[in-house]
This record gives structure tokens, sequence and C-alpha cells, in this order.
């Protein structure tokens, strides 16, 4: 349903998205996750159409983004990351613009507007000024008009952004109900929202796509690249030495010492058997064990993983 | 045809919701009931010849006050990427915006309809010199507010907008000033051509001169044009 193909966006010398490719089937939830500034809302954008590539090919449905821009926004229903509202119409006046711009008719138009206004709970609002409303219905607004006109396709940037819990557990369940018709692409930097709402994640850092799969596909990555932790205290002085000469661990880190004159230490290990043992074992002989554990492969662990290693480059 | 509606309707909404429109709308009635009482009541003299050259002036300040909000108020209230990503061609979000502004300049012109009822009252005024009157004036409104929407376009400051506009304006009306230092047969033809205060002339005087009525056609269809192509390229 969505196509992206290298796609690039350059400001002058100033490259914000990267060669990005990706696709996103139909009736899919697929979550984009990154940190400020990652480059999620520029993508967005470009699929939109409000923005068009420098490089790249982007297609919705099978129309080009840039050549067939009408026929994409057709099928498109777009929430920015603040709700684009006009603040002095009423809340059934700026729908019903929206509606007959997106070619909704007379005759379906009161139909229309109860539909979305039921999907997002705007009854109570409907002829409030849009002024009025409070940050938690302006969200909802702004849900509303992109859900008009049944589009095939949902684009949503950061649309838990600034709520409070109650909204935020709101919105998501009128986010989840849409993916059960629709395609959506959001984006969000909350982990815990991708794991709810999303079957796939794509995650993006400086622009760049750093790997797309499903929730539990990366914490199994993660379980690959295994790492346990220890507290030790002694004379750390040969510790990186000796761990890394057991077999089978494959780097380590050691930070410290805190105001206990205790180190943290970090070894990255290979998956194999009597492994945990052996470290626990040779540590023990020669220093103070305080703490051993495995890390668990969360998927936090995992975004900061891929965050933590993506290459810093230049920006021409 | 619907999404120039939908753009038009919701320019209207919008206009009628702010206050920018009443107060445009009082302030150039009081200033031309002003000039009408001035230029008609106190000289005992039943045309609008005058009134309408003061009328023309004071556009070149109103066009701007009603045009700068057209996209930079987009811009401000953050919904221009709305209005770039549904589903209206270019064209279609251009004219449904002049069309808006338009139907402002139209109500503001018929309001002062009001000046004339003392006039036909009290004494026999030219209707064919005032209709052409009408006519320039609405065409010459029309002309400044393609112009200022152009403007509108090109900033997201409203008053940087309104100020690009005013200037534009007050250049092109007194253009023809600069035809007195001109030997030069074509730049002499030139300026006069250029200049919005020579055609408005024209109608005041109750002629319709077809070269006019395109010169403030050309002027509306070349910045509408340069506001869609612009919208287009910005992307």
């Amino acid at each position: 349903m969505i196509s992206l193909q290298s796609v690039s966006k350059r400001y002058g010398s100033k490259v914000v998205v990267r060669d990005v490719s990706f696709e996103v089937a139909e009736g899919e939830v697929v979550g984009f996750l990154g940190p400020n500034g990652a480059g999620k809302t520029t993508t967005l954008r470009m699929i939109s159409g409000y923005i068009t590539p420098t490089f790249g090919r982007i297609e919705v449905a099978g129309y080009d983004v840039v050549q067939d821009n009408i026929s994409v926004a057709k099928r498109i229903g777009y929430l920015p990351e603040l709700p684009p509202l006009y603040d002095t119409l009423s809340v059934v006046g700026y729908l019903r613009f929206v509606a007959k711009a997106k070619g909704v008719t007379r005759s379906e138009m009161n139909l229309e507007l109860d539909r979305v206004a039921t999907a997002c709970r705007l009854g109570s609002v409907f002829r409030h000024e849009v002024f009025k409303l409070s940050k938690g219905y302006r969200q909802r607004l702004g849900l509303a008009q992109a859900l008009i006109g049944k589009p095939d396709v949902l684009l949503l940037d950061e649309p838990t952004s600034g709520l409070d819990p109650g909204q935020i557990q709101e919105t998501r369940e009128v986010i989840r109900s849409f993916g059960k018709e629709h395609t959506v692409l959001l984006s969000t930097h909350i982990l815990s929202e991708v794991t709810r709402i999303c079957q796939r994640v794509a995650i993006i850092n400086e622009g760049r796509l750093l790997t797309i799969d499903t929730p539990a596909g990366l914490q199994r990555a993660a379980q690959e690249a295994n790492c346990i932790v220890l507290k030790v205290s002694g004379q750390t002085d040969n510790l990186r030495t000796e761990l890394m000469a057991i077999e089978g661990v494959r780097q380590v880190q050691v930070e410290g010492p805190d105001e206990h004159q205790i180190f943290s230490v970090e070894c990255d290990v290979e998956e194999r058997e009597g492994l945990d043992a052996a470290i626990a074992r040779r540590v023990s002989s020669e220093w103070s064990l305080h703490h051993f554990e495995r890390q668990q492969p969360t998927l936090e662990n995992v975004f900061l993983r891929y965050v933590r290693d993506t290459p810093g480059e230049s920006n021409s | 045809m619907n999404g120039v509606i939908a753009v038009y309707q919701k320019e209207l909404a919008l206009y009628f919701r702010s206050p920018i429109a009443y107060f445009v709308v009082s302030v150039f009635l009081i200033g031309t009931g002003y000039f009408f009482t001035h230029n008609v009541l106190l000289t005992n003299v039943a045309t609008m010849d005058s009134t309408f050259q003061n009328m023309g002036i004071m556009l070149t300040i109103v066009c701007p006050v009603i045009s700068m909000r057209l996209y930079a108020g987009e811009h401000s209230s953050r919904t221009m990427e709305l209005l770039l990503t549904l589903p209206l061609k270019n064209w279609q979000t251009v004219l449904g915006k002049f069309l808006g502004a338009a139907t402002i300049l139209l109500l503001m012109t018929a309001g002062t309809f009001i000046d004339l009822i003392p006039m036909y009252l009290f004494a026999e005024p030219e209707t064919t010199t005032i209709l052409s009157g009408y006519l320039g004036f609405v065409l010459l409104g029309l002309a400044y507010l393609a112009i200022g929407q152009f403007f509108s376009v090109l900033t997201k400051n409203q008053i940087i907008a309104a100020l690009l506009t005013v200037s534009v304006l007050l250049a092109f009306w007194f253009i023809g000033h600069l035809q007195t230092f001109q030997s030069s047969y074509f730049w002499w033809r030139l300026f006069e051509y250029l200049s919005f205060a020579n055609h408005f002339s024209n109608f005041i005087k109750g002629l319709v001169r077809s070269e006019s009525v395109l010169f403030y056609g050309l002027v509306c269809a070349s910045f509408l044009t340069m506001n869609a192509g612009y919208l287009g390229w910005r992307r």
C-alpha cells in the first residue's frame, strides 16, 4: 500500500532523510520510531505529498506521490504533529470543509460527519467552536478530519503527543480500531505505544532507516546480542583482559568505580552453554562479585542499541 | 468545482468569524461616507468622480488587509499542511481563496450604494457614469486582491504580506507620474499602461475601454497563475 524506494530529502546542504526504503502492506499498522529530529515528520510529509523527495520514489496504492498527488491525496488521511485546525470555525463547520474538499457528496455528508464524530467521540462538542476545545478534543478532531472519506491509508504524526494518560489511552483505542480497516503508519518516540498498537516497527535515526521488524522480531534480534552486567570490586587493572580471554566473550566495557568503589562491567557475549557460570567463576576467583545479571532484551534496549550505534555523519 | 466551493465557503466563514472583515468594511464605509459628504453634499455637484478617486486610493490600504491572511494565516494557524494535502488542485485553492476575498470586496462595494440614495433623491446623476465607475472600482479591487494573495503566499507573516502588497500597489498607482520624465514614446506608453490610476480614471469618466478591462484581467490572471505556480514549486 505504501512503498518508499531510496527516498532522500535534502534542505540545502542538510540531508534530513537519507536513502530510506520500506513497504507497508494493506491493513498493516506500522510504527515509525525514532528520537526527536530523526526524520520521522519529514518522511510522513513526503508520503502525504506536502513536500516532495529530493531523490527516490514514493508510491501510495500504486500512485506516484509526485506525479499523481491528487490520486494519492484521495487515498490518504493525514494528521500532522500539531492538528491543523481553524480555531474560529465550529467543529462541524471544520469537518464539513474537509469533507467537501475530499469530495464527500451532499447526500452522504451528514452520515459521514456522524460516522467520524462517533469514531472519535466528538458528539458532545460537535457544535462548539474549535478554539474552545481542550487539547485532547483538538487531537481527536485532527483524527476525525483524517478519517473523513474512509481513506485507505492513515498517516499519523505523533498522535498522542502532549496528551494526558487518559487521553493517550483513548486515542490509542481509536487508532487500534482504525487499524482494522485502514493501513496505518504512525510516528512516535514512545516505545510502549508501538508495542501496543503496531504490527511492525521501523526505527529511524539521523534520517536513516535502521531496521524494520515486528516488535517480537526486534526482541529476538536483541537476544542474539546477549549482554551480561556485573558489579565487581577490587583491582580491576587486568579484569578486561581476563574476561576477554574467556571463549564466547566478544566485548567488555568497564565503568566506575562508584562511591562504594564498585565497578560496573558490561559484557557482550555469544549464545553459549555454560558461559554465565564460566564468567561468574572467573570473576569470583580474583574479585568480589556483587551482582550478576543477564539483561532482558526489552524493546527499549533494542531501540537504544540501534540509536546509539548509528554512525554519526556530516550533513553534506 | 466542488473543491473551489469548499475553499470559498471556508474562507467566507473565516472572514465573518474574525473581526478583521467587520473592521475593514466599517473603516472603508466610514471613509467613503466622509468623502461622499465632502465631495458631493458640501459642493452640490452630483457626480461620484472625486469619491471614486478617493475610494480607489483607500483600496490600496484596504485590499492588502483583506488579502494578507489568505495564505500567511494558514501558516500561522498551521493549516497549510492540511490545505496542501487535501485532494485539491493548486488552482482550486487559489480560486476559492480569491473568490472569498472578492466577496468581501463586493459586499464593501454594495455598502457604498447607500451614498447614492441622497444623490438620486435630490439630483439627476448620470447613471451610466456611476455604473462605469463602479465597474472600474471592482476590477481595480480584484486586481489588488490578486496581487495581495500572491504576496500572502510568499511569506508566513501577515504584516509583511500586507506591507509588501501596499508597497507594490502604491508603486503601480503612482507609476503614471513617471511619464512626465520620459522623452521616449515607448517608456511613456509603458508607464501609462502600467498605471492603475490611469485605467481607473477612464472608468470614472464613464469610459469602459476594453484595453483597461483587459489590463485588470491580465493582472488578476498573472498573479493568480503565479500564486498557483508557487504552491506547486514550494513542494
